[in-house]
């Protein structure tokens, strides 16, 4: 003897799933999203893998290594490398302030000669580089967790007052 | 502000997420089901507090989640047609000892699955049953037939 449908069972609703025509498009197309993201994650578009900017004059070439995009509470790393093809006699490297605005500075290696403000700027004075030789300054960064957005994180070389070279970025911050 | 924010957040994504993964998942917790549980737990509460550690922050965070947890209770009792989107439709999947082919497979449940279900409400044979109806939980329940 056959039982009675159970109650608030709606046969044409829960047997054929008629009506729910389009929950199987949306769930698949939520599934796509979320599998976009994540091929976007791994193409780097949240960061943090570093990535090399130069700029080359006849004196002077200058490597920044650090990542463009970057996500709340992360450690890095940006390296600048100062590649000498004359005697620089005081090479001094200039960070706009994108570069410390909600960022924790843990270590600047080698402590720079000097190091302070220059028309809101941040400068670092390395000292003299002979020709043919190389001076790599590392800083090691951790992101505050509040920090999101987008802001200018350039970066200048001096010799003395001369501008040699300049590198325009911008970094990108994920919440 | 940045944690109820972020709060509400991470309901949305996991909610979404949940009704995504459809209800099979949801409803077996096998051992790498818990591992996967609190490795999850893990990576939300990072995302959540990240390194806030204050009672503040704590206090936020559950609150956010729980009073959101609490709208969605009431739209999903108070607005009967928001209860598909909000927690699903049941599904038949048996019927008069039949297995229910297509919504077997709309819900990624195979005949074995659904015969060790059987066999946990302690019925051998689905022949036996007369309806099995897959819950918006992900269990199934089953209602045998009368003169089995």
């Amino acid at each position: 003897m056959a039982v009675d449908v159970p109650d608030f069972i709606d046969l044409e609703r829960h047997r054929e799933l008629a009506g729910r025509g389009l929950s199987q498009p949306i769930r698949r197309v939520l599934i796509a999203l979320t599998s976009a993201v994540l091929i976007l994650g791994l193409l780097n578009v949240f960061g943090q893998r570093p990535d090399t900017l130069t700029a080359d004059s006849a004196k002077a070439k200058l490597e920044v290594y650090a990542p463009a995009h970057l996500r709340g509470g992360i450690l890095y790393e940006a390296r600048f490398t100062v590649f000498a093809r004359r005697k620089l006699n005081h090479v001094v490297l200039l960070l706009s302030p994108g570069w410390a605005e909600s960022q924790q500075m843990n270590t600047i290696e080698p402590s720079p000669a000097a190091q302070g403000s220059r028309d809101g700027d941040l400068y670092f004075t390395l000292g003299t580089v002979p020709k043919g030789q190389v001076y790599r300054l590392f800083l090691e960064f951790q992101v505050n967790p509040t920090n999101v957005g987008r802001r200018r994180a350039d970066v200048a070389l001096y010799d003395g007052n001369t501008r040699l070279l300049a590198i325009h970025r911008t970094i990108t911050v994920y919440p | 502000m940045d944690i109820v924010f972020r709060g509400i957040f991470v309901f949305v994504f996991l909610y979404v997420l949940m009704r995504m993964i459809g209800r099979r998942e949801l409803s077996s917790l096998e051992p790498f089901d818990l591992i996967l549980l609190i490795v999850l737990g893990d990576a939300v509460q990072q995302g959540l507090t990240q390194d806030d550690y204050s009672l503040t922050g704590a206090f936020l965070a559950i609150g956010t989640i729980a009073v959101l947890q609490l709208v969605v209770s009431y739209a999903n009792f108070r607005f009967p047609k928001l209860r598909p989107v909000l927690d699903g439709e049941p599904i038949v999947v048996v019927q008069d000892g039949k297995p229910i082919e297509k919504n077997l497979r709309r819900e990624r449940v195979t005949i074995e699955d659904l015969a060790a279900a059987a066999r946990k409400q302690s019925i051998a044979k689905i022949d036996d049953v007369q309806w099995a109806v897959m819950e918006t939980s992900g269990a199934i329940s089953f209602i045998k037939k009368q003169d089995s």
